[in-house]
């Protein structure tokens, strides 16, 4: 399992996902994969009901998972049983299959206490 | 730069419609040149807003199919794509055609047929403008974007669901005044938030945004017809002026803004085009706002800068954006009301601003209005353009 990483711009330090071409804040071309800090903050959350083709199942939850660096990565969660400012993990996991391709992405589940 | 107006408008009733896009585009380009009372052969060129006729009718390059079935042969003709704000990207291109002096009569015609298929179909399809891998691929709708951003803004401003409710009120009270809205049906507070079978009527699409907080998914056209200012006098209409323009980018993906809650984009093409236009958020008498959710209409509120932010829900709650109120915003009933066929909705805002600029609204008109500002908003506001016309 591949496991999940920033980028961080050379020249100025700054960390994307996903990855950018230039520096948004620095113009720089160069940039290095980071891990992603172990834990983050649960900015915000959805649950969604009205899902697009493909999905079998009949709602989903998505959130938007704030790690050190500042550095922010949208994903599903694992659980709905989740509250604003909450820990979270990250996994690289299955996320969808479109046209017949397994896509990978980020799986936030709570941190365990 | 030459000024530019606006001198003939037309739309088709938005709804679910029988017709195939063609004919809707036509229909619309037609009302549009009846109203400037021209004919066709002095249409310099035509540009056409539509989002995914490829993906939606299979049917690709929609302007070269216009400007034949109109016969506006050998007029030059674009098809415009910018997502949602298509419409007023189309309207862009021709404001800039004609106000360098390359062409001085230009129709604008922008059209989508969305309910030609499912709603899980029209669902990603509209998904399909995220950010592929930060967003498209874990199922991400744009209803899912506004519900995570109103979460984040009701949180921090203390916006409660009835405020939400009370943009769609407004907005469904406006729609039945409009007589081509596509829900043309009052709600109540009670109906869709707080009786027992609110869960029902009014479930929930993407927490906290419930079925009403979103526009429906619609059918529709609609078209203008524009002018160097010079030549306006020539045509029937009290003259209306595109005063000023602006248009704004922002992070494809929301999570990458460094506050994801603040619309970057909204304010720049706002400024600029009030800037444009020289005159102030206080100078604006109408407005239509790109209310694709009813927080996007408060959020914008404020960000055109007619509100502070954070105090869109304080004016709506005291009722200064309604159609009686200081600042009517939507008169036309909105997309909430008046419906969102995606590739028409900036254009549509463009024609009900200068039905209300000529006092032609009949039903929903804002008396006296002399300056309109309108709002398309594309993706998740990482494509936004504004405009503000003027009677003369
Ligand atoms: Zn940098």
């Amino acid at each position: 399992m591949k496991s999940v990483k920033g980028y961080q711009c050379k020249e100025c330090g700054r960390v994307f996902y996903p990855e950018r071409k230039i520096c948004l804040g620095c113009g720089g071309r160069q940039f290095k994969k980071i891990a992603l800090g172990k834990e983050g903050v649960l900015l915000t959350f959805t649950k969604l009901h009205a899902l697009p083709m493909d999905f079998e199942s009949r709602t989903l939850m998505l959130g938007i998972v704030e790690f050190a660096h500042g550095l922010r990565a949208l994903g599903q969660l694992s659980t709905d049983d989740v509250e604003m400012g909450m820990k979270m993990r990250a996994r690289w996991d299955v996320v969808r299959e479109l046209d017949g391709v397994q896509l990978y992405g980020l799986r936030f589940y709570p941190a365990k206490r | 730069m030459r000024d530019v107006a606006i001198v003939g408008c037309g739309m088709t009733k938005f709804g679910r419609r029988e017709e195939d896009l063609l004919e809707l585009l036509s229909e619309a380009s037609l009302a549009a040149m009846k109203d400037a009372e021209m004919d066709q052969g002095s249409v310099d060129a035509i540009y056409v807003a539509n989002m995914g006729a490829g993906i939606l009718n299979h049917q690709t390059g929609v302007a070269s199919a216009l400007v034949d079935r109109l016969s506006l042969l050998p007029a030059p003709a674009d098809t415009v794509e910018n997502g949602p704000a298509s419409g007023a990207s189309a309207i862009k291109n021709a404001f800039l055609a004609i106000a360098s002096g390359l062409y001085d009569l230009v129709l604008v015609a922008g059209g989508e047929k969305m309910r030609a298929v499912t709603g899980w179909e029209v669902t990603d399809f509209v998904a399909s403008m995220t950010h592929r891998q930060g967003e498209y691929i874990y199922g991400v709708t744009l209803p899912a974007l506004a519900g995570m951003f109103a979460r984040l803004h009701m949180a921090k401003y203390g916006v409660k669901p009835e405020h939400l409710a009370m943009v769609a009120l407004k907005n469904h009270e406006n729609g039945v005044r409009n007589p081509y809205a596509h829900i043309q049906q009052a709600v109540t507070m009670e109906g869709i938030l707080h009786r027992p079978e609110a869960v029902v009527n009014n479930p929930y699409i993407a927490e906290p945004l419930r079925m009403f907080d979103c526009c429906p998914v619609s059918d529709g056209a609609a078209a203008v017809v524009l002018c160097a200012a010079e030549r306006a006098k020539d045509f029937p209409h009290t003259v209306v002026r595109m005063a000023g323009f602006g248009q704004a980018t922002d992070t494809h993906a929301v999570h990458q803004r460094e506050d994801p809650l603040d619309l970057k984009a909204v304010r720049g093409a706002a400024q600029a085009a009030f800037k444009m236009a020289g005159l102030k958020p206080k100078d604006i008498h109408v407005a239509e706002l790109h209310d694709a959710f009813t927080i996007l209409e408060i959020v914008e509120s404020e960000q055109a800068g007619f509100f502070g932010v954070g105090e869109g829900h304080l004016a709506l709650e005291k009722g200064v954006t309604r159609l009686d109120g200081k600042l009517p915003i939507n008169p036309s009933g909105g997309l909430k009301a008046r419906g969102h066929p995606v590739g028409a909705t900036g254009v549509a805002q463009v024609v009900e601003l200068v039905w209300q600029l000529r006092g032609q609204a009949e039903g929903r008109q804002v008396p006296d209005a002399a300056n309109g500002f309108c709002c398309n908003f594309g993706g998740f506001g990482n494509n936004v353009l504004a405009f503000v016309l003027s009677r003369e």
